[in-house]
């Protein structure tokens, strides 16, 4: 059996952010993966790829705090490498789900302002939000090109335009680590380079680092700077690679 | 000349397919019990249809009845639009009143939102108001506050509140709670999950259900002035008292126009605002 340290590059950029430690997840009788020991740097854009059905979404949920691990452990860390607990990290995840859990019957600006209702005690939001937080959400909006969709119903959009809704949710939340659960897979080819653009300048420019399920392998060597393979053929599951990623 | 062809051997044709007989037991499914069961209920109730015995002239005596209605007198119609106002403004602050309360009941009413001891109390409690028939929360009202307004908007409140918390609560229920669950994932306060997440599926179904209250509220009102309790109702027991059937003409009249015109207003509103609701996410 290969040594972790050869299956796990070391971090090419900075120091550790979030470290899945010897992580392990079981779906009745059968580990998903085990034994997953892997760092992500900061500002690190991570591709999850993997075979349908190999768990990347449950490995996704895994990290966000969403599925309980049944071994091991997820560790975040702050920017002075001190460890923070996972309960205290939770609000600065931003999550773009697979099935996407928009409010279908509320606008896509609504939706996307929903990303900061944590930042608020639940009584300062009954009247709605303050006009500063609705300006900015409709400025994410316009960048990911749904501006003109601000004021109509979520559910009355294209899958497409739903699929960067709830991208928008999650950058509006300005988190520290986005776990974007196949965020392109309803967008085509110009759309899918200008989101995954701008995931790869949310990990550059803001440090954020971002966790992101994958099933093309050129856009994994076009945008990501890992890639963390699910595979049930390898004897422990899961391999990690540093892609070389044009410059 | 070609030497001719071997006559080739006689294919055995595929045996017919038998269709399998329908079961006895797959008949026995919970739609035909329980209409048999229903069949069986209305032979065993065939003696409700007897009469006193006496023999009566049915069709002379309704046609008699009947009579004295036409035609209607419209003299007094100054006194019903008062009245008829009157039983509008019961109606709608009970209605009003009820959907403010059944809100919250609805919401600790939902398997969704609430514990469990928390829901069967609720939904205990919401099954035992709707036993007591609107003229009965009417007739208790006027036992405590008198025979005025007031005491109609009391009984239909109470009266409402039995049916609107179980509708809303179903309606809270039938939301997908994984949204509900991703807001709190995203760091929402469970009311603010409720607000943004649970709330804008279920306000369609809770505006069509308030609706649908208001002209049922709108109907009892004009009938629970029969224990004193305002409205349209005094008129009428006041009119059947002294046999002036044809005010009482009027006065049905009056109800049947206003009922009539709520009805088709509020099947336009809850066609539009049900058809938005259920716009699904197209993928």
């Amino acid at each position: 059996m290969p040594a972790p340290e050869s299956r796990e590059p070391a971090a090419r950029t900075t120091a550790a952010h979030v470290t899945l430690h010897a992580l392990g997840l079981r779906r009745g009788d059968r580990w998903i993966f085990r034994d997953l020991t892997f760092t992500a740097p900061r500002g690190a854009l991570v591709a999850v790829v993997g075979p349908s059905g190999v768990g990347k979404s449950s490995l996704l949920a895994t990290i966000g705090g969403l599925l309980p691990p049944d071994e091991g452990e997820v560790r975040f860390h702050g920017p002075d490498d001190a460890r923070i607990e996972p309960r205290d990290f939770q609000p600065r995840i931003g999550l773009v789900f697979q099935n996407l859990l928009l409010v279908a019957n509320s606008s896509v600006l609504d939706n996307v302002l929903c990303g900061r209702l944590g930042r608020f005690p639940w009584w300062r939001t009954l009247a709605g939000f303050p006009q500063r937080e609705r300006q900015e959400a409709y400025r994410i909006l316009a960048d990911l090109g749904l501006g003109a969709h601000a004021h109509r119903w979520a559910g009355e959009t294209s899958g497409g335009e739903q699929q960067r809704t709830a991208l928008a949710r999650a950058l509006f939340q300005e988190p520290e680590v986005i776990l974007a659960d196949e965020p392109v897979s309803h967008l085509d080819t110009y759309l899918t380079g200008r989101v995954l653009g701008l995931l790869r300048q949310e990990a550059s420019m803001r440090r954020r680092t971002v966790f992101c399920v994958l099933h093309n392998p050129d856009l994994v060597e076009r945008f990501a700077d890992l890639a963390l393979s699910l595979d049930p053929l390898d004897p422990l599951g899961w391999r990690v690679r540093a892609v070389r990623r044009p410059s | 000349m070609n030497p001719p062809a071997p006559a080739s051997p006689p294919t055995a044709r595929p045996a017919e397919p038998v269709l399998p007989p329908l079961p006895w037991h797959a008949r026995l499914n919970v739609l035909n019990v329980t209409l048999l069961l229903f069949v069986l209920a209305a032979l065993f109730s065939l003696p409700a249809l007897r009469g006193s015995g006496r023999e009566l002239a049915y069709w002379e005596n309704t046609t008699r009845f009947l009579g004295r209605f036409f035609p209607p007198d419209f003299s007094v119609f100054p006194q019903i639009l008062a009245a008829l106002a009157e039983t509008a403004q019961i109606a709608v602050m009970a209605t009003f009143v009820a959907i403010l309360l059944a809100l919250p009941l609805g919401a600790l009413g939902a398997r969704t939102l609430a514990p469990r001891w928390v829901v069967g109390v609720t939904r205990l409690a919401m099954n035992g108001i709707r036993t007591v028939p609107s003229l009965l929360w009417a007739l208790i009202a006027v036992a405590v506050v008198g025979a005025n307004p007031l005491a109609g908007v009391i009984g239909l409140v109470f009266y409402s509140l039995g049916y609107l918390g179980k509708f809303f609560a179903d309606a809270f229920e039938s939301v997908d709670v994984d949204v509900d669950r991703a807001l709190r994932a995203l760091g929402a306060h469970p009311v603010q999950a409720f607000q943004h997440g649970v709330w804008p599926h279920a306000r369609p179904l809770v505006w069509s259900y308030g609706l649908w209250m208001l002209e049922y509220n709108l109907r009892s009102a004009a009938i629970i002035g029969y224990v004193g309790a305002g409205g349209l109702g005094v008129l009428l027991h006041s009119y059947q008292e002294y046999y002036a059937w044809d005010k009482f003409a009027t006065v049905l009249l009056c109800i049947l126009v206003l009922v009539t015109a709520l009805d088709l207003l509020g099947e336009w509103v809850r066609s539009r605002i049900t058809r938005k609701s259920v716009a699904a996410p197209r993928r």
